[in-house]
């Protein structure tokens, strides 16, 4: 029988190689610049604690913010790309999972490990619950009814929690009872290295999700529901799945982003932790592996270069943080003119055609 | 008379003020075609979603081996051996050919929520997809995404993805709907081998009255939301009323041979 998936041919690192050798770079990332700067990947050392200070330790800052959206965007995906149901509320997983671990860790008296692990599990399960609640009362409505819904609830959340007293309201509060290998402010190298492996694992089990049974039938779903009933799958089920894992994997994204700003605030639950990742998918590649973490790459690294850089032209200054929204508008608007299926889904569709013209003209596609 | 798989009973459906179906009752026997015939409007598909459980009747019953599935929503029919085709092809555009015909064959089996193996390492359901490929003739084109078949082979997928669950009863909604009138033939051959080889029973709804009356066993003829006739392919092709109300001159009764 013929092979089924062209990568299967050669050695096991074959097709690999590329995010093999992301991978590496990633691992060494903090001590390449290090190396480039001269600065001590691990800080500066002042009396007996560690001051984060310095190139490396700023841009394990910058790296650790992608990873973070990229979880956030990837989820996004999860629901989005490959389930196709269009979800505008899913800051509320992202903020909510950063209100439970700070409520663990700063209104109970457990212990800091202790409350860590709990906040950790407790965040994640409430966002499962949240998900498979929404998903139950509303994943009936097709399309644009659930996403108002959704836009909704992430809406009242948000109002709640920059009302409610016990968590300062919209000041909300700080983050202090870390364990030093997690607390960017002490170690930020080891939560740089957490925050890169949860990104990994996420794209992995993501990747195996989608390939397995299960995520044929997300897939299926997105392309024709009825379709998938009249096969006898209850797509209810497969959609309150999908809607739990990908609330789950976006509580993750929240957990590390109250972690690394020791803050947690009503902000965490604003609609542009919904956008974002809306707008990082659809740059990177709607239904694509990779799409979400290159569109979430991509913008963030925008961010951080252009806002606060200033454009002189014609001895006229501009200050690109002032038109930052503006600008990121046109860079949006031109992605999407120039890859109308997202980066990574424009390059793959192309592929695919010039392989399909090489199998109907006869010659065998090149490489 | 063979045993009656699918029966409807005094079936109605009113959208609104307008009723669609009307009192239908017709009963299919095991191992046969029955093509359900009419005029544009007649309410052939109507009676079609309300067999395969997309519409609920108003009025009026289903009754599947015995058992009242009236209220049985779409997935829990297919559990019950039931596959249907779309009028519209209705295939999963962005999947592979393969990926359609495993999605089908796994649909019924206990796998679906094994999210953490690879589809393609649950052997079964590739096996019985390249089996459905084949009979239909899709064999050459595993790979390749769905929507960017010809028109012919999006109908043959659509066939091939019934097959793979293997149900008893088949309701085939306009299997020749937009197909070169060249390559009919060959869909009716496959239509019925599937019949043939697999004991199945076919429910139909066609207009292309060449492939009506070379396949079905019994054909019922509605018109206005009622049952106008009812008998086998001779019958109906001399039944007056029938000629009267939607024949006409759009078919020839074959001269000698029997159907």
């Amino acid at each position: 029988m013929q092979s089924l998936t062209p990568s299967s041919r050669g050695g096991w690192l074959r097709g690999y190689w590329l995010p093999a050798l992301l991978l590496v770079f990633l691992i060494l990332f903090p001590f390449i610049v290090g190396a480039l700067t001269e600065s001590s990947p691990f800080g500066v050392a002042r009396g007996d604690r560690m001051v984060m200070r310095g190139e490396s330790v700023r841009w394990q800052s910058v790296l650790i913010e992608v990873y973070i959206l990229a979880i956030l965007a990837m989820s996004y995906n999860l629901l989005f790309g490959f389930t196709g149901v269009i979800s505008f509320g899913h800051a509320l997983f992202f903020g909510t999972a950063g209100y439970v671990l700070g409520l663990l860790l700063e209104y109970t008296a457990l212990e800091t490990g202790v409350a860590l692990a709990l906040g950790v599990l407790a965040a994640i399960a409430v966002c499962g619950a949240l998900g498979l609640l929404i998903g139950f009362v509303t994943l009936r409505l097709k399309g644009v009814y659930f996403a108002i819904f959704t836009l909704a609830v992430a809406e009242m959340f948000f109002i709640f929690f920059g009302r409610w007293q016990l968590t300062r309201a919209e000041d909300g509060f700080a983050i202090t009872d870390l364990p030093v290998w997690l607390d960017p402010s002490q170690s930020r190298i080891s939560f740089y290295y957490v925050a890169l492996a949860l990104a990994v694992l996420t794209f992995l089990f993501i990747r195996r999700l989608v390939n397995s049974p299960t995520g044929a039938v997300f897939k299926a779903i997105r392309e024709n529901e009825d379709r998938a009933q009249s096969m006898g799958y209850n797509t209810l089920n497969y959609k309150l799945l999908s809607i739990t894992i990908a609330g789950m994997l976006a509580g993750v994204a929240g957990i590390l982003q109250v972690i690394l700003n020791k803050k947690v605030g009503p902000e965490l639950l604003g609609v542009s932790y919904t956008v974002d990742p809306l707008l990082m998918t659809i740059i990177g590649g709607i239904g694509t592996f990779s799409g979400p973490v290159i569109g979430a790459s991509g913008l963030h690294f925008l961010d951080v270069f252009l806002r606060d850089a200033e454009l002189v032209i014609a001895g006229i200054t501009i200050d690109i943080a002032n038109i930052w929204a503006l600008l990121l508008g046109v860079i949006f608007i031109l992605v999407v003119i120039v890859f109308p299926f997202g980066i990574i889904g424009t390059w793959q569709r192309r592929r695919a055609t010039r392989k399909q013209r090489a199998v109907t003209t006869g010659h065998p596609p090149s490489a | 008379m063979a045993d009656v798989l699918l029966m409807a009973q005094n079936l109605r459906k009113a959208f609104g003020g307008l009723v669609a179906v009307d009192d239908v009752s017709i009963q299919v026997a095991s191992d046969t075609t029955h093509s359900i015939i009419g005029p544009n409007g007649a309410g052939k598909t109507t009676l079609f979603n309300l067999l395969t459980g997309r519409y609920r009747p108003t009025r009026g019953a289903v009754i599947y081996k015995g058992r009242d599935i009236t209220t049985l929503p779409v997935h829990a029919r297919a559990h019950l051996g039931i596959g249907r085709s779309f009028q519209i092809t209705n295939v999963f555009p962005n999947l592979t050919v393969l990926e359609n015909a495993r999605l089908a064959a796994q649909a019924l089996g206990k796998d679906n929520f094994r999210i953490l193996r690879r589809a393609d390492s649950f052997a079964a359901y590739t096996r019985r997809a390249h089996e459905v490929l084949e009979i239909t003739g899709l064999r050459d084109v595993l790979a390749v995404p769905a929507n960017v078949l010809p028109h012919g082979g999006k109908r043959k997928l659509e066939l091939a993805m019934i097959l793979a669950s293997d149900p008893e009863l088949l309701l085939l909604d306009e299997p020749t709907a937009g197909m070169a009138s060249e390559q009919v033939p060959e869909l009716i051959a496959i239509i019925e081998r599937i019949r043939a080889e697999g004991r199945k029973t076919i429910i139909m709804v066609e207009h292309n009255m060449n492939v009506v009356m070379n396949i079905s066993n019994r054909i019922t003829v509605m018109h206005q939301g009622r049952v106008l006739a009812e008998g086998d392919p001779r019958q109906i092709a001399q039944d007056k009323t029938v000629q009267a109300v939607y024949l006409g001159e759009l078919y020839d009764l074959p001269t000698g041979g029997s159907a």
